[in-house]
């Protein structure tokens, strides 16, 4: 792929990986084909930012589990109120990074 | 009360930010929990599980947070089953009793304020170990 469309790619995305993910992203990017950037732009990355207030209005049902597409982790969080409230305060915390763990994992089974 | 030894190998920035996480949350929680002690233990642990593939700065900042709430949290249970005691069972207000409760609060007191201390050293990628806990927690976590 062309180095000015990688590099425009990880202006629009960079916010949704890791910092340290960039460097492993561009170079996959540099080695993979023209016609893969349309699979890639088509992927759905979710915002840390947004799943985070998503996390803050609706960790007691669970729901920001739910968006991240953790289905199970998802109903338990609501069966129990959010871990009786404990788990949804825990998860403030933790959203932003496993949004991050998550995108990755999607960019990554768009590229092989 | 706390210590800033030198680590093995500068944190990254996502690396300072998790491991100040383990301590925010920690301090959010005591706000949320207060009466019940076991609240604390339930969260670090969660929060411990989360992390446990996690580097090496953020696993032991995980770990230094969880055994010193296990230690807060017998303390505070004790404290807690007691004061029920006096309450509710017809116990006495001694001057031992006195003596505990004053003694846990100073406790749970100075570990809310190296909590918030860790958090913004740890969050700026410096290494904080406490003392007691930092020493058990280097035995506890493997590189």
């Amino acid at each position: 792929m062309e180095q000015q469309k990688v590099d425009m790619f990880l202006m629009t995305s960079g916010k949704f990986f890791e910092g340290y993910q960039l460097g492993a992203i561009k170079e996959k990017l540099t080695k993979l084909d023209d016609a893969k950037l349309l699979q890639l732009q088509s992927v759905n990355l979710k915002d840390p930012i947004i799943m985070l207030i998503v996390s803050l209005l609706g960790g007691h049902f669970g729901i920001d589990r739910f968006v991240l597409g953790e289905v199970g982790l998802g109903v338990a969080k609501l069966l129990t109120c959010g871990g009786f409230g404990i788990w949804t305060i825990v998860d403030w915390f933790l959203i932003m990074g496993r949004t991050r763990e998550m995108n990755m994992q999607n960019i990554q089974q768009a590229m092989y | 009360m706390t210590n800033q030894p030198a680590f093995p190998y500068t944190p990254n920035e996502y690396e300072a930010e998790k491991a100040s996480n383990s301590y925010l949350m920690s301090v959010v929680v005591i706000m949320f929990g207060l009466p019940l002690p076991i609240v604390n233990l339930i969260a670090s642990v969660i929060f411990y599980s989360a992390n446990r593939k996690a580097p090496y700065f953020v696993r032991w900042h995980c770990t230094q947070t969880l055994v010193a709430q296990v230690v807060t949290f017998f303390a505070n249970a004790a404290g807690v089953y007691w004061t029920i005691a006096v309450v509710f069972g017809g116990g006495e207000v001694t001057n031992n009793y006195i003596a505990y409760i004053i003694t846990i609060l100073l406790f749970n007191l100075f570990e809310f304020a190296a909590t918030i201390y860790a958090a913004v050293r740890t969050r700026k990628g410096k290494h904080v170990s406490w003392w007691f806990f930092g020493p058990l927690t280097d035995i506890l976590v493997k590189a």
